[in-house]
């Protein structure tokens, strides 16, 4: 159980020009799961390694409870890592896999068998205690990693991208197995990963990274809901948020030949901007009226793809510009048919605005 | 069937050629020389085991054989030690003058014996090594280091960097990593060195010939040349203990081919 406090954490790779991570600032809570999330080569496993120490810290300072460990040896800061590779150990079995760190730590023999046993039982693999790992599925080689993680009772668990080596069924199932773990065992879990769908459901909030910098911290649906800026916008949800360049009226934008009320932001919080970056999710285009009300506004476009994924189906808008694409989901059992003109319904409440020079959102000022 | 049957030719022609002379000279073995000049084909008419007793034991060749062993032996431990560390250090640790300090071990290995041979005469008579088991393993361990630690280190660097870090995570520190990882790991490689260190040390004869000039401090190589004098070639007993010399080189590979081959063409470390 521990505080993980990260202040203006920094990294430079020797050769570099560069900085891999830059004034990081994260404090993680007591219990907490934590997800880093960005795009291949954003920093998010170097922070994870600093934290691990098994990479020197440029800049900046790492506590865990109160304790700057900047200095202190990986395997003197009771953090536990599972990795990608998983890393188990291919000359020993499974029992010795999950007792190796144990028996680093003098813990006595009994209690060894006792712990490693119990963590085999919780994960499945009491029936493989002998086996080699190359003797293991991918998933039960994953359960090994995890409990080898599991029996050395660590302040901290560390976790990089432990899910994307399994196949899609398998990674449903780990997925949900690692937050019953974590929900159980109550350890402070700091967990690296690109898939947005891992981070939506297994992080009680999430850190989003972009090229060494830390864009957006918060919970998944508030970060869903709330983007700081047009690349978290994107990143989150799939298919990604629409943005579509508007030219600013008298409370209103201009999408083509519509006029968007914008009415949750005042002139004032919209300066001098003349063009703006309307956001709009997907789910909030409907091509029904989902409720009575005056705040759905009606465009009109041209059917360029119907992509049918049978619980859904996605729409590709062509707006009548001729260039500007928007993805619509909508029912799965809409009879649109591509090169047909639909008019889709937007709900202005649900409209996120961005300042095209600095790609940040504006923030709605009026109720 | 038929598609095959030139590659089938090509093993069985090439299992004569390499196993025949071995078979003749096991054949011979027991056979007397007088035997062997009537008919030096022949099989053996009656075997005469009694030709193993008389080289071990008159020929002074227990003597050879022991030194052998712990001239060998000593060599290859030392090399295999020594060996795995520097490769592991070469291949795990980014540090300043790494690529030198490789370039210095593996130039080792282009340097052919004979141009290194009066230096090290001289070197082990300044240090008072010279005729002594002592300075042939220190000259055997100088001399094959270099190979070892580009096999090894070859190896060792496909030994994935997470088993490391894992370790580290799981408490252990550099030596333990080691001695814990890096060893049983890689022990496919270290099998294969080892033979192939065995097996040419076993037969080294030049340095062995210069550095050794006393009678009880001769190796088996040595000793084989005890029986080809200058005025007579006794063909039996140089046979017979060529079989003697060999055979430790054969129990050795009939142990360990198998891991050997697998170090030599093992890729992933999985």
């Amino acid at each position: 159980m521990a505080v993980v406090a990260i202040d203006g954490l920094g990294k430079r790779y020797p050769g570099s020009s560069e900085p891999a991570v830059e004034d990081f600032t994260l404090t993680i809570g007591d219990g907490e799961f934590m997800v880093l999330l960005g795009p291949s080569g954003c920093g998010k496993s170097s922070v994870l390694r600093m934290i691990a120490g098994l990479e020197p810290i440029t800049t900046g300072t790492i506590a865990i409870d109160g304790r700057v460990v900047n200095q202190v040896p990986a395997k003197e800061r009771d953090i536990a890592m599972v990795f990608q590779s998983y890393a188990l150990y291919p000359h020993m079995d499974v029992f010795n896999n999950l007792a190796f760190g144990l028996r680093r730590r003098s813990v006595p023999a009994a209690e060894i068998d006792r712990r490693v046993r119990q963590a085999a039982d919780k994960l499945g693999l009491t029936p493989y205690l002998r086996r080699k790992p190359h003797a293991l599925s991918g998933g039960q080689r994953q359960r090994v990693a995890l409990g080898r993680a599991i029996v050395r009772e660590p302040k901290v668990f560390l976790f990089d991208e432990p899910l994307s080596n399994l196949d899609a069924a398998l990674r449903v199932s780990t997925r949900n197995e690692l937050i019953r773990q974590q929900h159980e065992i109550g350890i402070t879990t700091i967990y690296v990963t690109h898939d947005q769908v891992e981070a939506m459901t297994m992080g009680h909030r999430i850190c989003i990274m972009d090229k060494g910098e830390v864009v957006q911290i918060g919970a998944p649906l508030e970060v869903y809901r709330s983007p700081a800026n047009t690349f978290v916008a994107r990143f989150l949800g799939n298919p990604p948020m629409n943005l579509v360049p508007i030219e600013l009226g008298q409370s209103s934008g201009r999408l083509g030949n519509v006029d968007i009320p914008l009415r949750s932001w005042s002139p004032r919080a919209l300066g001098h901007a003349r063009t703006v970056l309307l956001g709009i999710r997907p789910e909030d285009l409907y091509e029904t009226p989902p409720r009575p009300g005056d705040d759905l506004v009606p465009i009109a476009m041209q059917v360029s793809a119907v992509e049918p994924l049978g619980a859904e189906t996605l729409l590709v808008l062509t707006l009548d510009d001729g260039t500007t694409d928007i993805i619509a989901r909508v029912g799965r059992d809409t009879r649109l048919r591509i090169g047909e003109r639909a008019t889709v319904l937007l709900d202005t409440t649900a409209v996120h605005l961005f300042d095209p020079t600095t790609t940040r959102v504006i923030p709605r000022d009026l109720p | 069937m038929w598609r095959r049957t030139p590659l089938l030719l090509f093993v069985l022609l090439y299992t004569v050629v390499s196993g025949g002379p071995f078979i003749w000279v096991a054949v011979m073995s027991v056979r007397t020389t007088p035997e062997i000049f009537a008919s030096p084909y022949a099989l053996p008419s009656r075997f005469h085991w009694e030709k193993f007793v008389q080289a071990w034991a008159h020929s002074n060749y227990s003597t050879y054989f022991w030194n052998s062993i712990i001239v060998v032996s000593t060599a290859v431990v030392l090399i295999t030690i020594f060996g795995a560390m520097a490769a592991h250090c070469l291949a795990r640790y980014r540090f300043r003058g790494n690529r030198p300090i490789r370039f210095l071990i593996l130039s080792g290995m282009i340097l052919p014996p004979q141009l290194l041979i009066l230096s090290l005469f001289q070197i082990l008579l300044d240090y008072h090594l010279y005729n002594t088991l002592t300075g042939l393993i220190l000259v055997y361990v100088a001399g094959h280091l270099a190979m070892t630690v580009y096999i090894l280190e070859g190896f060792f660097a496909q030994i994935p960097q997470d088993l490391f870090d894992a370790a580290r995570m799981d408490g252990y520190g550099d030596f333990e990593i080691f001695w814990r990882i890096t060893l049983p790991v890689g022990a496919p490689a270290l099998f294969t060195t080892v033979t192939l260190n065995f097996i040419v040390l076993w037969n080294e004869f030049l340095y062995a010939v210069v550095l050794l000039t006393e009678d009880d401090k001769r190796t088996l190589p040595l000793g084989i040349m005890h029986f080809m004098g200058s005025h007579q070639l006794d063909v039996g007993m140089v046979a017979t203990g060529l079989m003697i010399a060999i055979t430790p080189v054969i129990v050795l590979y009939a142990l360990f081919s198998d891991t050997m081959i697998r170090g030599m063409t093992a890729g992933a470390v999985r």
